[in-house]
C-alpha cells in the first residue's frame, strides 16, 4: 500500500450518513464505500435511503444499511445507532449531513418556524453525536463531520429560518471540538450552492436564475455533490488526524458575492 | 473508485520552496508520492538536492534548484529551469518563509528587518505566483499553496512584523483566488500550529511543550505529516472546487511560545 493509499483508506471504518438519500449524502455514501467503509445511509425518505444502500453494497461489495431516521425524532435517532451497533459493531465516524431550509422572507418567520428548523438542523445533529460518543471514543482517528452551509456565515434573509440554525450549527462544533480532543475529531464543510440536479429546479429555481448564479462564482460555476465529498473524505481520513474545530469552505472561490437569486434579478 | 487515482498527479509538475527541511520536505515527498514530478528549492542546494535524491531513488522524478526567495533573479531562474527541465508547473507550494522565531519589539525592529519578513513571507509568495500562473493557465490546472502561520490570527507580544506579514500573505491568497480562479487556477493557504522541526526544536522547552499541549485538544505537537496532508488535499483535483481558503492544522488549538 502507497503512503496515499494508507492516508485516505477507509478499510474496517463504519460511517453513519444523515440525509444520505440525496445529492451530497449518497455520492459521499459511494466514495466512502469504495475506499473501504461500511457505510450506513440514513434518512427521513425509507425507500431513497434503502434504494442508496443497495446500489452502493452493489457497487462497492461492502455491506451496506439502509435505514429511515426522522433527525427531530429521537427515538428514530436511538435506531439508528442500535442498528448500526447490531449490524456493523462499531461507528468510526458520523457524517451529520441532514438539513434543510425554506425560502422565507425574513419579517414573515415565527417562533413555530425557527424553532423547526432548529430542531432539524441543529438539535438533531446534536442528539445524534451524543449518542454515538460512547461508540466514537473507541475508535482510532474517529471523526464527525457537519454539513454546513454559507448562509450560515453570511446575511441570508431570505433564508433566516436555516441560516441562523446553520449558523449555530457551527459554533456547536467548535465547543465540541475543544472538548472532545484527542479521541473524536469535528470539523465542518461549509457549502457553496451544488447542483442536485433536479431538486434544485424542482424548488422553483429557473435555469436562467440557476446561470445567474453560477456566474457569481469566481469559477463560474456552482460545485458538484462529489466535490463536498471529497472534502468530507479529507476530513475523515488520517491525512487530516491534526485537524479539528475548522470549517472548510467549498464553495468555488465565491464565498464573497454568491447567493440564491430571487426571481427578479 | 480507486485512492491513487483520487490523488494521481501524474504528469503534474510541483514546485515547493524551502523543500530542503522540515515541512517542505514533506510536502515534496507526499506530491512525489502522489505521481507528481518536483522542483525542490532551498536556500541550501546541498538539502534540497538530498530530497530530490530522495525522490528519484524512489522511482520519481525530481531537479534540486538553488534559490533564496528573497532575490528576484533567483525566483525568475527557479521558474525558469523548473520549466526547461520539466516541462512546465502545476503546482506551486510557497513554503519558504521566516522571521517568526526572534521577537522584535516594536521600538527596537529596524525599517530593513521589517521590510525584510514581508519580501520573505509575503511578496516571494507573490512573485513566483505571478511566474507561475501563465504556466498553469496554459495547462488548465494550477493550485498554489501558500504556507502560512498561526501567528496570522493570533495576538503575540513583539511579533507585529512576522504576524502581520503573515496576515497579508492569508489576504493576499484570498484575492489571488479571486483574480486567477476563472483560469483554473487554485490559491489557497495552510497554517500549521506547532509543528515538529528543527526550527521549533531549537525554541522548545519541556515546559513551554506542556503549555502548548494544555490548550491543544489533539494532545500532541503536528508532524510535518500532517501538514503535507493538508497541502496534498489543495494540491489534488480533489479540491477542485476549493479556493481562497486559509485552513489552519493545528490540531484544533492555539500553541504559543509564551
Amino acid at each position: 500500500m502507497s503512503t496515499i493509499e494508507k492516508l485516505f483508506s477507509f478499510e474496517g471504518k463504519v460511517i453513519i450518513i444523515t440525509g444520505a438519500a440525496g445529492a451530497i449524502g449518497s455520492t459521499a455514501g459511494h466514495l466512502f464505500a469504495s475506499l473501504g467503509a461500511n457505510v450506513v445511509i440514513s434518512d427521513l425518505n425509507e425507500e431513497g435511503a434503502i434504494k442508496v444502500a443497495k446500489e452502493i453494497e452493489k457497487e462497492s461489495g461492502k455491506a451496506t444499511l439502509g435505514i429511515k431516521t426522522d433527525a427531530t425524532n429521537e427515538e428514530d435517532l436511538e435506531k439508528l445507532v442500535s442498528e448500526t451497533i447490531k449490524k456493523f459493531g462499531k461507528i468510526s465516524g458520523l457524517i451529520n449531513n441532514v438539513g434543510w431550509g425554506a425560502n422565507t422572507p425574513i419579517w414573515e418567520s415565527n417562533s413555530e418556524k425557527m424553532v423547526k428548523s432548529y430542531l432539524l438542523n441543529t438539535v438533531g445533529s446534536y442528539n445524534l453525536t451524543k449518542m454515538c460518543m460512547p461508540y466514537l471514543e473507541k475508535e482510532p482517528n474517529a471523526s464527525v463531520v457537519f454539513s454546513g452551509s454559507l448562509v450560515g456565515v453570511s446575511p441570508s434573509p431570505e433564508f433566516i429560518e436555516y441560516s441562523t440554525a446553520k449558523a449555530g450549527l457551527m459554533n456547536m462544533v467548535r465547543s465540541m471540538a475543544v472538548i472532545s480532543g484527542p479521541r473524536v475529531r469535528f470539523n465542518t464543510v461549509l457549502i457553496g450552492s451544488v447542483d442536485n440536479g433536479d431538486s434544485t429546479l424542482a424548488a422553483g429555481y429557473t435555469p436562467e436564475m440557476l446561470k445567474a448564479l453560477s456566474d457569481m462564482f469566481v469559477m463560474k460555476r456552482r460545485g458538484t455533490p462529489v466535490e463536498i465529498a471529497y472534502g468530507m473524505m479529507f476530513l475523515m481520513s488520517d491525512a487530516a488526524q491534526w485537524i479539528t474545530g475548522i470549517d472548510l469552505r467549498i464553495d468555488g472561490g465565491g464565498s464573497y458575492k454568491s447567493k440564491m437569486p430571487k426571481k427578479e434579478d | 473508485m480507486e485512492i491513487n487515482n483520487l490523488f494521481n498527479l501524474k504528469g503534474k509538475i510541483a514546485i515547493v520552496t524551502g523543500g530542503g527541511n522540515g515541512i517542505g520536505k514533506s510536502c515534496a515527498l507526499y506530491l512525489a508520492n502522489a505521481g507528481a514530478s518536483l522542483a525542490v528549492s532551498d536556500l541550501k542546494l546541498e538539502d534540497a538536492q538530498a530530497v530530490a535524491d530522495e525522490i528519484n531513488a524512489g522511482g520519481g522524478k525530481a531537479i534540486a534548484v538553488e534559490c533564496n526567495v528573497t532575490e528576484d533573479t533567483h525566483l525568475v531562474k527557479l521558474v525558469e529551469k523548473t520549466t526547461s527541465e520539466l516541462g512546465g508547473v502545476h503546482i506551486l507550494v510557497n513554503n519558504a518563509g521566516g522571521g517568526g522565531g526572534g521577537r522584535e519589539s516594536p521600538y527596537k525592529i529596524s525599517v530593513d528587518d521589517f521590510a525584510w519578513r514581508f519580501k520573505l513571507n509575503v511578496y516571494s509568495a507573490w512573485r513566483l505566483s505571478q511566474l507561475c500562473a501563465p504556466y498553469m493557465k496554459e495547462a488548465g490546472y494550477g493550485s498554489i499553496i501558500n504556507i502560512t502561520s498561526m501567528a496570522s490570527i493570533n495576538i503575540s507580544p513583539n511579533m507585529s512584523a512576522y504576524a502581520s506579514s503573515k496576515a497579508a500573505l492569508n489576504h493576499m491568497t484570498a484575492n489571488l483566488a479571486m483574480d486567477y480562479g476563472v483560469d483554473k487556477i487554485r490559491v489557497n493557504a495552510v497554517g500549521p500550529g506547532a509543528t515538529k522541526t528543527a526550527a521549533l526544536a531549537s525554541v522548545l522547552t519541556p515546559e513551554i511543550e506542556a503549555k502548548m499541549l494544555a490548550h491543544t485538544p489533539i494532545k500532541r505537537l503536528g508532524d510535518v505529516e500532517d501538514i503535507a496532508g493538508a497541502v496534498l488535499y489543495f494540491a489534488s483535483p480533489v479540491s477542485e472546487w476549493v479556493s481562497g481558503q486559509v485552513i489552519f492544522v493545528n490540531g484544533g488549538g492555539v500553541q504559543t511560545l509564551d
